[in-house]
């Protein structure tokens, strides 16, 4: 093992750092994906991306060029007010995710590569993160964990009691706009690296461990990453190891510790009964 | 009675085609005690929400002082989501978010407000449990004490008492009406029972077809 470690460290040490970066930031903002009831945006926004990948694909343009222009496309009419409409935001957020996943792939089928390419296109492949990319998501996800340790307060509040935060003076649609679209782009910018479906555990499943292991919110912002990055590093370790897709790998382990979360989250719940009793 | 301290003049609200409140002018006194009431459907909480600048009018002028000094808002308790884990106590640190501009952990000076404001409302040996695990009274409270946190005068309430019991409702509105005779706060207050607002105090406004009054109601408060 210690010798994948080193295997892992010297050839794919780029990936690694991509991995880990990407799992904590998108496991911080998951955190409210899940307290929003959100969490179709998340599966939403990276088919949007990956669709966006593929017509940037198609068209000869840089894939965050397009995944970006989509992603953000996306954000911008899933804020429109849904209120007073016949059909709520939800059935958008699915007839989108419909069609971008099936534009992705008659898309990436138009544009003549083979099954390979398809595939990383789809899925995405941590394991082949370049040094480029690595500099252009330091350059994304560091300023946009920033934005959202600054704004921390706003975003919260405009969340948790949007017209309580309305009356105190916080400007709520703002806040509430400006953290879907760092999320867009946080989901644009990782998407083509590390696919849709990984992109979608680090939002969902690292968040819901964190918030079944604690009731803290601060806690919680911290057990997420913690949480992403160890399902990340040992995914990647243990794929190189048993010659195993990664990007599955690391969801299965992100899964693992939820399960193992929850188990214990119970078994504390049974001896806190047994005792009381 | 003192001078106003929210002016409604002509002002109109309305969904679409469909106004909900036409021409109303009402003037609400400092340090008064106003129980909007009303039929359903009447626009009572349409009135409350526009006063507080939550809904826009249609036409019309509202003058508050909420610009200077924010008001304190008690929605109803549901529309906090209890999947938040947040405590007691960051919620009432939500009502200082004006003198909290920046992230990091809470100065010495606003923790100790935050503490003075739960235990004002007998919640501060509760102040570490999140929301979730507070009854609905002790709900109700940690929202007063929101809303009271930063000194507002004017607090709105959006039928506190609907969703608790006998005993709860009665220690919500006792704590109301102190708030109201012994710290001069002027509560505006959404809510359904008559006879309970008659008892509770002199003067209410009555909302009926689109427009607002107020009536004396011959309470014992005064």
């Amino acid at each position: 093992m210690h010798d994948s470690l080193n295997c892992l460290y010297c050839q794919f040490g780029d990936a690694l750092s991509a991995g880990l970066l990407v799992a904590a930031v998108c496991s911080v903002l998951g955190v409210y994906v899940i307290l929003k009831r959100a969490v179709f945006i998340g599966i939403t926004l990276s088919e949007v991306a990956t669709c966006g990948v593929a017509a940037a694909f198609l068209l000869g343009t840089p894939p965050f060029a397009g995944s970006l222009a989509l992603v953000l496309g996306a954000v911008a009419l899933l804020s429109l007010p849904f209120e007073r409409q016949q059909i709520p935001r939800d059935a958008l957020m699915g007839i989108l995710f419909i069609a971008a996943s099936a534009l992705s792939v008659l898309l990436v089928a138009k544009s003549g590569p083979g099954l390979m390419e398809i595939d990383a296109l789809l899925y995405g492949d941590l394991i082949l993160t370049s040094r480029r990319e690595l500099v252009t998501l330091l350059g994304i996800l560091v300023p946009a964990l920033l934005f959202f340790v600054g704004a921390f307060r706003p975003i919260l509040y405009t969340f948790l009691d949007r017209d309580a935060a309305r009356v105190l003076g916080i400007r709520a649609g703002l806040w509430e706009t400006l953290y879907f679209l760092v999320l867009g782009i946080v989901i644009a910018a990782t998407s083509q690296i590390a696919g849709a479906l990984l992109i979608f555990c680090y939002l969902v499943v690292c968040p819901a461990t964190a918030l079944i292991l604690s009731k803290r919110l601060m806690v919680v912002l911290w057990i997420a990453p913690l949480m992403a990055m160890t399902a990340t590093f040992s995914g990647m370790l243990i794929s190189f190891h048993a010659d195993l897709p990664t990007n599955q790998t690391i969801c299965i382990i992100a899964c693992l510790l939820f399960i193992t979360g929850a188990a214990i989250k119970q078994l504390v719940r049974f001896l806190v009964r047994l005792r009381i009793s | 009675m003192s001078d106003p301290i929210i002016c409604c003049r002509d002002v109109c609200v309305a969904y679409g085609r469909n106004e909900v409140l036409h021409q109303v002018n009402l003037e609400i006194p400092r340090g008064v005690f106003l129980p909007f009431t009303g039929p359903n459907g009447a626009g009572k909480t349409t009135l409350l929400r526009a006063i507080l600048g939550l809904i826009p009018i249609r036409h019309g002028k509202i003058i508050t002082p909420f610009r200077q000094k924010p008001a304190g808002y008690v929605p109803q308790q549901r529309v906090i989501d209890p999947l938040y884990p947040v405590s007691a106590r960051q919620i009432v640190a939500m009502g200082l978010h004006r003198q909290l501009r920046w992230p990091g952990p809470l100065p010495h000076s606003r923790r100790t407000a935050i503490d003075a404001a739960l235990e004002q409302f007998g919640m501060l040996e509760h102040a570490s449990k999140t929301f979730r695990e507070l009854s609905g009274g002790m709900k109700q409270k940690i929202l007063l004490a929101r809303a009271f946190v930063a000194g507002a005068d004017v607090i709105a309430l959006d039928e506190p008492t609907s969703e608790l019991d006998e005993s709860a409702e009665t220690e919500v509105l006792n704590h109301l009406l102190r708030l109201n005779r012994e710290m001069g706060k002027t509560i505006l207050m959404v809510h359904h029972d008559l006879d309970q607002v008659a008892r509770l105090t002199n003067t209410m406004c009555r909302i009926r077809h689109g427009k607002a009054e107020l009536i004396e109601t011959g309470g014992s408060h005064a």
